[in-house]
């Protein structure tokens, strides 16, 4: 049987880069209210967590853990060996609805609202329980052959 | 301000349809998984062929990051007990067969190679260990009854 290698993936990076899409939502959900023009954090997101997923190097949230807080101790490495695919896959899915989501907040707002609130949902679900639901739609997607391994 | 409270609405309300289609789908599994689960040995499954103590099927990935850090660690604190690991992309026929459309995905089986108990996601050990402790009192009851 042949299983895709899998390599030491820090999760507290995971953790930070969902801690700051939840964050990101929150703020454009609470503020937008108050101020209309912070909706915009939701597009600017759906960017980030896009851009991340080409090009983990350029992944905005991640890249602050390893660069800042990691660094000065603020937060702990959690090295765990896995494989980064997954997180990729579910990373780009969250950023393609956070897209679906910009594209709404014109026209029908709270729909625009719901899809980016959901997202934070998931990722605080993948945050406290540690469920991700990307992963299992990819665990799903390679089961049937639509995804190489 | 009220675009964010239909937003609340919509949300909460997809949060609870897909938490009971959930609980539809894992009892349907579970009850399909068992209600066909034959009697007897069942070739692959029994390595050593005279299985006397209930074991473990443990279908897990190299996507499973839960596995990783909760399930692997929970099967771990359970001590003695067998326990087959099953790549459920690998093992493609054997996860169908126990209906696995998650994972983690823990599989209590009697050592006549009955499954006794399906859990869908991440097992805690308690429960692992209650399931095992139900599974030996199944196992001596039939060796009495035999």
């Amino acid at each position: 049987m042949s299983t895709p290698a899998t390599q030491v993936v820090d999760h507290s990076a995971l953790k930070v880069n969902q801690t700051g899409i939840i964050v990101t939502v929150l703020v454009a959900f609470v503020g937008g209210a108050l101020f209309r023009p912070l909706l915009v954090l939701i597009p600017l997101l759906a960017v980030v967590l896009l851009v991340g997923t080409f090009a983990p190097r350029l992944a905005l949230f991640k890249q602050f853990y390893f660069k800042v807080l990691k660094p000065r101790g603020i937060v702990k490495p959690r090295p765990v060996q896995d494989r980064p695919e997954p997180h990729n896959f579910a990373q780009g899915l969250g950023g393609v609805f956070l897209a679906v989501a910009s594209v709404f907040l014109i026209p029908l707002t709270f729909l625009g609202l719901a899809l980016a609130l959901l997202v934070a949902v998931l990722a605080f679900v993948n945050v406290a329980f540690g469920y991700c639901l990307g992963c299992q739609i990819f665990y799903q997607l390679e089961r049937r052959g639509l995804l190489r391994a | 301000m009220s675009a964010q409270l239909w937003a609340l609405a919509v949300v909460g309300a997809v949060v609870l349809v897909a938490a009971c289609l959930e609980t539809f789908r894992s009892r349907r599994a579970r009850r399909l998984v068992l209600a066909t689960s034959p009697s007897g040995p069942t070739g692959h499954l029994l390595m050593n062929g005279e299985e006397t103590q209930p074991y473990i099927l443990y279908f897990t990935g190299d996507s499973c990051t839960v596995c990783r850090t909760h399930q692997e660690p929970a099967l771990a604190r359970l001590g003695d007990v067998r326990v087959d690991k099953v790549d459920a992309v690998a093992e493609r026929t054997l996860a169908d067969r126990f209906r696995v459309y998650t994972l983690p995905t823990t599989v209590v089986m009697a050592a006549d190679g009955r499954a006794l108990h399906v859990n869908y996601g991440y097992a805690p050990a308690p429960k692992l260990e209650r399931q095992l402790a139900e599974a030996r009192g199944t196992s001596l009851r039939s060796a009495a009854t035999a």
